[in-house]
């Protein structure tokens, strides 16, 4: 089945139709692009036409109706200490889990997947009832704190470090160091991979999220880039399209560099958590 | 006799006294691997176990946020409400046929690309990196680009009406099931890399000899795929499924971001169980049956997932 030959016809047809999936997926894309350089008119009369003239009044646009540097500011900072935070505290429990036999700890493990089968729609009510009693309402600690450390990003971080031979720790506890300086010293080192894919998919999820900041954060200085463009979308008027396009294409852009540069891990992190089942 | 006995009793307890002190040596010993463990054990304490219980306590109140001294006792009412309520079950109805939809189209569009993408020798690893773009893109940004292309008057209108496969602008959004099939497919969209990369890494750990034996007795490409490479992907396919229906019958986001209200619409026609949680939460301050409901969607979760094991075990054997 692999070795088909280069040119023969069922080698022609599968290029076509992955083409012609690559330009279905890419084309909303472009469509986003093309129309934030446009003028509002013109999106209107010809929404997929290439833009007559290239202009830039709806990133200016955007700017002057919206606060997007402090938007942008807000997901900075959440999506940034989640991942910090998450990547830190998910790879202590990880090594835990993987090179200290402390007693109990294969049934703790265990108990910890079963808990990723619970429906999370069973912690959206409760959690905020939780949060209203501490006065978290309206705070960011309301979504950073439960976000500290995740069973997900623990699992992944496990999988990849048993994979590192336990004599590298053995020996270094016989020559008196201590876990923390394991930790820090010899698996860190050793992990990047691993927190990588972590530290990627963590950001990645905080900042696509517009759930929790929706519930959480009701004044505007604290609105995510998400949240904003929520909120803007129903208040641009039609001759103004190009700003919605400007702000998608602003919330975009960093996620997809960030993206290109890192791919490969990308795409493996998720193939990963399907085959370690 | 009675010596003996006395003796294997004995014998018994300073093995478990030996078996306990060894225990509590091993424990002094690795101590850090509990301190390393704790911020997990603690955080789900507080966010995890007390916020189920408080759900489950919730079910028998009248409960709002705004004045949460004032709840009423209400015993089993939240329950007979839930399950009596029309707009619930609307709400199911909704997420099934979006579900059915969205896993069937996703999943088997994952399985096409993936077994093309095995098949190419140049370009699979770009194509990937293609299909993966809208994984990595937030719903909000994903559902206005979506909403937009399929709006009346948006290109896909205009093209379809150009082909005359449609007599006019198509008001989807106030239809009924319409949003639930549209939302279905922007998903599928959002997706299917996935997926493809979950398959993909499946194909790419299946033995290549199979294949060469295959191919040696004469199997076409179609037979090699339904006997050797489906079979072989069992577990990856049922990863998916049950990952998709815990987290698919969960579903709001997408139809709050592409435009409709927390009631789904006027004839809640977008309305799917989540959503209907979040609208008598947050909107009527239900929050007693708010927490019925998404405990309901929970035990209708949870049954789903056990018959798919059920199925997936005696298909095993």
């Amino acid at each position: 089945m692999r070795r088909a030959k280069a040119f023969s016809p069922t080698m022609i047809l599968s290029y076509a139709v992955l083409l012609l999936g690559a330009f279905f997926v890419i084309y909303p894309f472009f469509y986003m692009i093309n129309n934030s350089v446009k003028t509002g008119q013109e999106i209107m009369h010809s929404p997929t036409a290439l833009p007559e003239k290239i202009v830039f009044t709806g990133y200016t646009g955007v700017f002057d109706e919206l606060d997007v540097m402090l938007l942008f500011k807000n997901s900075v900072f959440l999506a940034g200490s989640i991942t910090i935070l998450n990547t830190i505290f998910s790879a202590l429990a990880a090594y835990a889990f993987a090179k200290i036999p402390f007693p109990g700890r294969d049934r703790i493990f265990g108990f910890m997947l079963l808990t990723m089968m619970i429906p999370g729609v069973l912690f959206l009510i409760p959690t905020y009832v939780l949060m209203y009693r501490i006065g978290w309402v309206g705070h960011f600690e309301a979504l950073i704190v439960p976000s500290i450390v995740s069973v997900f990003n623990i699992f992944l971080i496990r999988q990849f470090m048993s994979g590192i031979p336990d004599e590298l720790v053995e020996a270094a506890r016989i020559d008196g160091a201590g876990e923390m300086v394991i930790f820090t010293r010899i698996i860190l080192p050793l992990a990047r991979p691993a927190l990588a894919t972590v530290a990627i998919l963590t950001f990645m999820g905080s900042w696509n999220d517009f759930f929790g900041p929706l519930l959480y954060l009701n004044r505007p200085e604290q609105w995510t880039l998400q949240l904003g463009l929520l909120q803007f979308r129903g208040t641009v008027p039609g001759e103004n399209a190009q700003q919605i396009w400007a702000l998608t294409t602003i919330i975009t852009v960093p996620i997809v560099v960030v993206y290109f540069f890192i791919q490969e891990q990308f795409v493996k992190a998720f193939a990963n958590v399907s085959l370690s089942k | 006799m009675s010596a003996i006995a006395a003796e294997g009793q004995n014998s018994i307890a300073s093995a478990s006294t030996k078996r306990h002190t060894t225990l509590l040596h091993r424990m002094r010993r690795n101590w850090w691997g509990y301190v390393f463990v704790s911020p997990w054990v603690i955080l789900y304490i507080v966010f995890g176990i007390y916020p189920l219980i408080l759900s489950f306590f919730l079910t028998f109140f009248n409960y709002s946020f705004v004045n949460p001294e004032n709840r009423q006792f209400v015993g089993i009412g939240n329950w007979v409400r839930g399950i009596e309520d029309p707009l619930f079950w609307k709400a199911i109805f909704n997420i099934v046929l979006n579900q059915s939809v969205f896993i069937f189209l996703k999943n088997g569009l994952g399985l096409l690309i993936a077994s093309l993408l095995f098949n190419i020798k140049f370009g699979g690893r770009l194509l990937r990196t293609i299909y993966f773009l809208p994984v990595i893109t937030s719903t909000v940004v994903l559902m206005t680009i979506g909403d937009n292309l399929a709006s009346p008057g948006g290109p896909i209108q205009k093209y379809l009406i150009d082909l005359h496969l449609l007599d006019g602008p198509f008001f989807w959004k106030s239809e009924e099931t319409w949003p639930m099939i549209v939302i279905a497919l922007i998903n599928t969209w959002k997706w299917f890399g996935i997926s493809t990369v979950i398959l993909l890494a499946g194909m790419y750990s299946i033995d290549a000899r199979l294949y060469e034996a295959a191919a040696v007795d004469g199997a076409n490409g179609w037979q090699m795929f339904t006997y050797i490479t489906l079979p072989t992907l069992k577990p990856q396919l049922f990863f998916l499924l049950v990952v998709d229906v815990i987290n698919g019958l969960q579903m709001f986001g997408e139809v709050f971001s592409i435009g409709f209200n927390v009631y789904g619409g006027i004839n809640n026609q977008a309305l799917t169980p989540v959503l209907y949680l979040y609208a008598q939460a947050f909107d009527r301050s239900n929050v007693g049956f708010a927490s019925t409901l998404g405990l309901l969607l929970a035990y209708i979760i949870a049954a789903l997932t056990f018959l798919q094991f059920k199925f997936f075990r005696t298909n095993e054997n």
